[in-house]
This record gives structure tokens, C-alpha cells and sequence, in this order.
């Protein structure tokens, strides 16, 4: 509990200035995607708890009038709940966060052929709050602030070209003045960048490129000019330190997935890294220098990308109070870094991983193994995990009261070869051929595994028979809520795994819960709608996940009888 | 490509006739139109597929798939959504499904995420391609 109120405590200090709303003050609100600006996905509150979960029951449900793939966290504020749909966002909607009436409703023109440019489905994953406005990223790669009062739109900017391959499917950070967003495109041979615009006006402020160009430092790591396809897409959340001021975002996989053309196509890849490909960043909040990297897969081929969530906390490390950064990579690998220096602490698998031996801490690299490295049409078999990595989106929670990190994780593996391929703008760009349908050993295909980030060790583990469990939520009820594929949603004991509660919510469920208080009552919210294109990836076992739940489009509001 | 020969031109109209109507049904019945896809003066439905049941043009058809096309439509083509499922074209399209397999790849549907793979695959990698799926199709 003290690390946990210290942590608010330094946060909310250097945050009170900011516009930032409530933010987990009291645990009352929920302004954030993460929860807090440290994602770490944890509430103080204590009302639902281990002794009463098993009575929690539908207070409401809003129906999102948008099937498939609902990503979205919610926001509460005040008692407005913000809650975005799929498809472009489709809407954003403002409701009553104690019975769910509707406020507004703000439904923007996407065009309809940004669904060639976005990879993996039409998600949103929600907007960002501050000082009154909304913020929103959309799949047309533009960034909008919303009157949050009114859901009228204040201004809009394109980020960048939705055409190349573009598009924001994640909510941006705001620091200070600042609203901060990446873009996807990994995929497509964008070339990533996160910028901050201004959040009155629109206008850009900085923006710092995830690939250095020619004759940029760091570019000696592109073999020829293959920089400039190079993806480095931040398309996920960032995470803020207000004491150091500095901004991390992790970029994804290099383009295309197969190697050959941004190196020599082997284990052996020396120089060429491909920087600042499947890296966590840090920058300046204010200039967006980076201040330092940590690439976790250098010169990357299997599309382990570099984009989980930095979850920040203070741990003790050798009796050292020591402010780290937490990251659950897509490679396998738990790593443990000085979130002010990105000096490695330690790195170790939390799942199955067989395409490195470990994380050498000399070097803060993988020890590959290279036959389970692809290369240009010589194929590598049963690499683990699979390209949705060990942990993909679905974000991981932390909680400083069980000193336990709560990460959603896949337990597949896969085939793949090099081959091949010219980029064309707009369209798919992988120069790889693969076969994802190969679950990993054990009869289960995902897990929510409780890990401890000091020792690096796994405490205990709830399993789960299809891929795409749900991403966590833990609170100071001692609980860990998730859900399942199938459209479950769990109550788990936080300390033991136990499973406390269940709901059928009756469609997919993948984002994190989120949970808020209002007049002195205690609500748990999780959008319901399952993913339809990663599991389409899947063939066979993507027909059994399409068997187990249909698309959907609600969220569901649960609360204890009174 | 290029603009459909003076030979073809009533066929083409005749073929198109039947595709109105075969399209007023498939509103009517809620079927797959293959009419609000697939034209008739198709250049393409004269190329036809000429490695038709050719096995080696299949297995190397099976290579390019999932090289170009698992993504989104599954590994060997198998796709658990029903849109997507390219084991289904026989069974919405039946001798319709070359064509509508032509004109739907080198046109795309923009605007239901399916690319246009014109001035990207030629023709012969296309035909290759659908040389494997025609091994692949569900009973009808
Ligand atoms: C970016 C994703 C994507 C890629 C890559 C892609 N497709 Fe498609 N394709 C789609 C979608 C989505 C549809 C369904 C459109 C609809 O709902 O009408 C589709 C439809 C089709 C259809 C028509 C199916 C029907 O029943 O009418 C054919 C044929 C087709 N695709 C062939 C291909 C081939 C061949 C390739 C590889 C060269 C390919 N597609 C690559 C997304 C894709």
C-alpha cells in the first residue's frame, strides 16, 4: 500500500497542475485508458472484494451499435461514462455512468476504405480526457478533439496519409499542453513516428521519427535504404513519468516481416538492428528527443514487434527503492528496466519461448536460436510463441498491494519463411509466408499469469482453452477481473488465481475492465464484442474461437445488490 | 487488359441480362449476388483458368495464397468468416466463380477491405492462385 500511495501520491503532485482531470486520485474515476498514467490498470477500491464478488450482478448494459472487435476502455469522469465502437470509432458515446442514459453521441465520417489499411480489425481502444476535451485517434489516421461536454468536434488533424498504411487505433497520451499519438502501419511499410500537437489548437509541436533516415545517427542499422519502409509503428499506448517528464512508447515490428532486405538474413546480423524497431522509447516530454531505447528483438523477422505497454511502478531491487518500467514483451521475455537510465534489471520468459535461449544481461540481448529464425524461403518450424506473441495488446495489470503483475498471455506457436516481396503503398507488405494454427503444449491457448516482477517468477496461473483471453484489471478488493474469447467475464482471487465469479456476457471479450464510484457505490465496466480478424489468422482454430461466441457490441455495468 | 473483342459483345449482353435478373433474385432471396460483383464483359471470362486442375500449379497456388492472401483469408484458405471463406465460391458462385474470382481480385472491394491486386500480381499468379482454390472448395 505505501509504494502504491507514494507512487499516486508523486504522480498526483506533479500532475495537479495538469489538466488532467481526476485522474486514480481516489480510485474514484477512471480518466485514463491505463487507469493512471503508469498503466498500471490498478484501483484502491475495496467495495467488490474477495468476501462479496460472487453477488455481483448487471446494473446496465449500453448497446454500441457496432458489431465486432470492441477494444474500448471507457472512461468515467465526474459520472460521465465515454465509451468509443469499433469500426473507425463508428461512435463515441457520452452516458450517465449510474444507469447508462445517453448524454451525446459524436459519429464521424470514416471513409469506408480504411479497411485495407488497417491490419487487424476495426478497432478502437478509447479516447483520452483533459480539461473538458476528448481526444480521439481514428482508423483514417486522423486525430480529433471533442467537446467533452457536447461531443462537438474542436478540431481535427491528420496525423499521417491513411492511404500508406496507416491508422490510430489506440488513444493518445496528453502531457502538460500536449496531446502525444503514434500510428500503426507495421504491416503496410509506414514508417512510424509519435508527434504532440497542441491540445487548444491542433497544431504540431515535435514529432520524432521510430526510424532514423539517412545520415540520421542509428541509421547504419538499415542494410541499403530499407529505413524507409521501415514501420517502427507506436500504434499502441504511451505511459508518462511526470517526475523524469518522459513519454514511453514502444514501436512495433520492422517492415516487412521478412529480413533479407533489411539485413544479412541471419543470426549473426551485427550491425544491423533496424533501430528503433521492437524498442520501448523514452522521450522528452517536452522536445520528444529520445532520451534512451531498449530494443528487446533486434533485427526482428517474426513480427514480435515492441509495442506492450510500459507499465511504470517502484520496486525494491537489491533494498534499492528503484523506479523501473515493467514490459511483458510480444518475444516472451518479462523485462524489468530503469525506466530512467532504460538500463536492463533483469529479463526473463514468462511463456514458452524457444526462438532464444535468454536475454544476456551483458548485452540486453536475445541469445537466438537460428534455426528458429526464418530466412528468405528456408522456412523455420514450431517457433514459440507465435507472432501474437507471448502478450499481445491485451493489456497487463499491476498491483502494488500483491506486488503482482497480472499478464494475459497466448500459448501458440507457429511456421514461417522469407520470401520475396515489393512494397506497394497501401497494401499488406509481410515477405513472409506462415502458418500460425499451432497451439503450444499443454491443452490451453492462453493463461492469465500472475508474475512476480522481483523475482521473476510465475506465482500462479488460471488457464483458459481458446487464444485472446482479456486484458486485466486488479483492485484492492483483492480481485483480478478478466475476460475470455467466448464472452465470460472472471473474477479471480488476486492472491491465488481462485476463479470467485463468472458472467456470460455472450460475446468475446478482450479489452480490461475498468471500475469507478459513484455515490458511494462501486461499478465494474467491460465492453463485449469478439475479435474477428486476428483469430481469422488462425484457420482452424480461428473457426473453433468463431464457434464459441458471435460478434457483439455492448457494455455491460455490474454492480453488488444493496 | 483492354476493352472486351466485337465477338463477345452479345454474349456478353445476354450474360449481363441474366445477371440482372439473377441479381433481382438474389435481393428478393437475400442470396450472395454475384451480379453486384462480377461483369459479364469481363475480359476474363474468356482468359478463363488455364492450369485448371493442374496439380502442380495448385501446390505452388497454395504457396502464394498464404503468402498473399492468408492474412486475410486464412491459412489453406481456411477462414472461420463467412465473407471471407474462399472455400464457399463454388458454392455462391458455381460457374460464375472464375469470373467473379477475376473481376473481384483485379478490381478489389475497396470498402469491404478486399485490395486491388491489379499492377501487383499478373495474371498468371492469379490463375495459379485460384488453380489451388478450386482444390479447396466445400461440396456444394
Ligand atoms: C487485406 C485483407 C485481404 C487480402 C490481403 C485479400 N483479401 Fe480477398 N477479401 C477480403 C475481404 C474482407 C473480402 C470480403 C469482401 C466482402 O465482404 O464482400 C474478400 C473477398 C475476396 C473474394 C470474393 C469472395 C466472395 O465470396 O465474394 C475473393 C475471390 C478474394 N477475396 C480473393 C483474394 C485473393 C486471391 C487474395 C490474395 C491475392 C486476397 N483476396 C487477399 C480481404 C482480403
Amino acid at each position: 500500500m505505501s509504494r502504491l500511495s507514494g507512487m499516486l501520491a508523486g504522480s498526483l503532485l506533479a500532475l495537479s497542475a495538469l489538466p488532467l482531470g481526476a485522474a486514480a486520485e481516489s480510485g474514484k474515476s477512471w480518466t485514463i485508458y491505463g487507469g493512471d498514467t503508469a498503466n498500471t490498470r490498478f484501483s484502491a477500491l475495496t467495495q467488490i472484494n474477495r468476501g462479496n464478488v460472487s453477488k455481483l450482478r448487471v446494473a446496465w448494459v449500453a448497446q454500441l451499435g457496432s458489431l465486432e472487435a470492441q477494444e474500448s476502455t471507457p472512461l468515467v469522469v465526474d459520472d460521465t461514462l465515454f465509451v468509443t465502437t469499433s469500426a473507425g470509432p463508428r461512435y463515441v458515446y457520452a452516458l450517465n455512468a449510474k444507469d447508462g442514459t445517453p448524454k451525446w453521441k459524436y459519429a464521424p465520417e470514416i471513409p469506408g476504405d480504411v479497411q485495407q489499411t488497417t491490419c487487424c480489425g476495426l478497432d478502437n481502444r478509447g479516447v483520452a480526457y483533459a480539461g473538458g476535451k476528448l481526444f480521439l485517434g481514428r482508423l483514417d489516421a486522423h486525430l480529433v478533439a471533442l467537446d467533452a461536454s457536447t461531443g462537438k468536434e474542436l478540431w481535427k488533424t491528420q496525423v499521417v496519409d491513411y492511404h500508406e498504411g496507416a491508422a490510430i487505433t489506440s488513444p493518445p497520451i496528453l502531457v502538460k499542453n500536449l496531446v502525444i499519438t503514434g500510428y500503426a502501419g507495421g504491416e503496410y511499410g509506414v514508417r512510424g513516428a509519435i508527434t504532440a500537437y497542441d491540445q487548444d489548437t491542433g497544431k504540431q509541436v515535435w514529432r520524432t521519427h521510430t526510424v532514423p533516415a539517412a545520415g540520421e545517427p542509428a541509421a547504419e542499422t538499415w542494410k541499403n535504404d530499407s529505413w524507409k519502409f521501415g514501420g517502427g509503428a507506436a500504434w499502441l499506448v504511451g505511459s508518462y513519468d511526470p517526475q523524469l517528464n518522459l513519454v514511453y512508447y514502444g514501436a512495433s515490428n520492422p517492415s516487412p516481416w521478412g529480413a533479407s532486405v533489411r539485413g544479412p538474413d541471419t543470426s549473426d546480423y551485427g550491425k544491423f538492428t533496424n533501430l528503433y524497431t521492437a524498442s520501448t522509447l523514452a522521450l522528452d516530454a517536452d522536445t520528444g528527443k529520445i532520451v534512451w531505447h531498449y530494443q528487446t528483438t533486434p533485427y526482428d523477422t517474426w513480427d514480435y514487434d515492441g509495442v506492450n505497454e510500459l507499465v511504470l511502478a517502484d520496486l525494491d531491487i537489491n533494498g534499492q527503492k528503484t523506479p523501473v518500467g515493467l514490459k511483458a514483451d510480444r518475444n516472451g521475455f518479462f523485462y524489468v528496466l530503469n525506466r530512467q537510465t532504460g538500463a536492463l534489471i533483469s529479463a526473463q520468459p514468462f511463456v514458452m519461448v524457444n526462438w532464444a535461449k535468454e536475454i544476456d544481461l551483458k548485452t540486453g540481448r536475445p541469445v537466438e536460436v537460428p534455426e528458429r529464425r526464418p530466412r528468405l524461403d528456408v522456412w523455420a518450424k514450431d517457433i514459440c510463441p507465435n507472432l501474437f506473441g507471448g502478450k499481445n495488446w491485451e493489456p497487463m495489470a499491476y498491483n502494488p498491494q500483491t506486488g503482482l503483475v497480472y499478464i494475459p498471455t497466448f500459448n501458440l506457436c507457429m511456421d514461417l519463411v522469407g520470401r520475396k516481396e515489393e512494397r506497394k503503398k497501401g497494401a499488406f507488405y509481410l515477405a513472409e509466408e506462415f502458418d500460425l494454427d499451432k497451439p503450444g503444449p499443454g491443452g490451453f491457448m492462453s493463461e492469465m499469469v500472475a508474475w512476480d516482477p522481483i523475482s521473476q517468477k510465475r506465482v500462479w496461473g488460471s488457464k483458459e482453452e481458446l487464444p485472446f483471453m482479456g486484458g486485466a484489471l486488479t483492485t484492492g478488493g483483492g480481485l483480478v477481473f478478466h475476460g475470455n474469447i467466448q464472452g465470460w467475464f472472471k473474477a479471480l482471487d488476486a492472491k491465488t488465481g481462485e476463479e470467485l465469479w463468472k458472467f456470460n456476457a455472450g460475446s468475446g471479450i478482450s479489452q480490461g475492465a475498468i471500475t469507478y464510484e459513484l455515490d458511494g457505490k462501486q461499478y465494474v465496466a467491460v465492453v463485449s464484442g469478439r475479435l474477428k480478424t486476428p483469430p481469422s489468422f488462425l484457420g482452424h482454430t480461428g473457426e473453433r474461437i468463431f464457434a464459441s461466441s458471435p460478434e457483439g457490441g455492448a457494455l455491460f455495468v455490474f454492480e453488488l445488490p444493496d | 487488359m483492354g476493352q472486351p473483342s466485337g465477338m463477345q459483345v452479345r454474349p456478353a449482353k445476354v450474360a449481363a441480362a441474366i445477371f440482372a435478373g439473377a441479381s433481382m433474385l438474389a435481393v428478393f432471396f437475400g442470396l450472395p449476388s454475384a451480379a453486384r460483383y462480377a461483369r459479364a464483359d469481363d475480359p476474363a471470362v474468356s482468359a478463363k483458368n488455364s492450369y485448371e486442375g493442374d496439380a502442380g500449379q495448385a501446390a505452388t497456388g497454395r504457396g502464394l495464397f498464404n503468402q498473399y492472401c492468408a492474412h486475410c483469408h486464412g491459412p489453406n484458405a481456411v477462414s472461420p468468416d463467412p465473407p471471407r471463406d474462399l472455400r464457399r465460391l463454388k458454392r455462391s458462385y458455381g460457374e460464375n466463380m472464375a469470373n467473379v474470382f477475376h473481376f473481384t481480385v483485379t478490381h478489389g472491394r475497396p470498402d469491404k477491405g478486399m485490395p486491388n491486386w491489379t499492377g501487383r500480381l499478373d495474371d498468371e499468379t492469379l490463375w495459379t492462385i485460384f488453380a489451388f482454390l478450386q482444390t479447396v472448395q466445400a461440396e456444394p
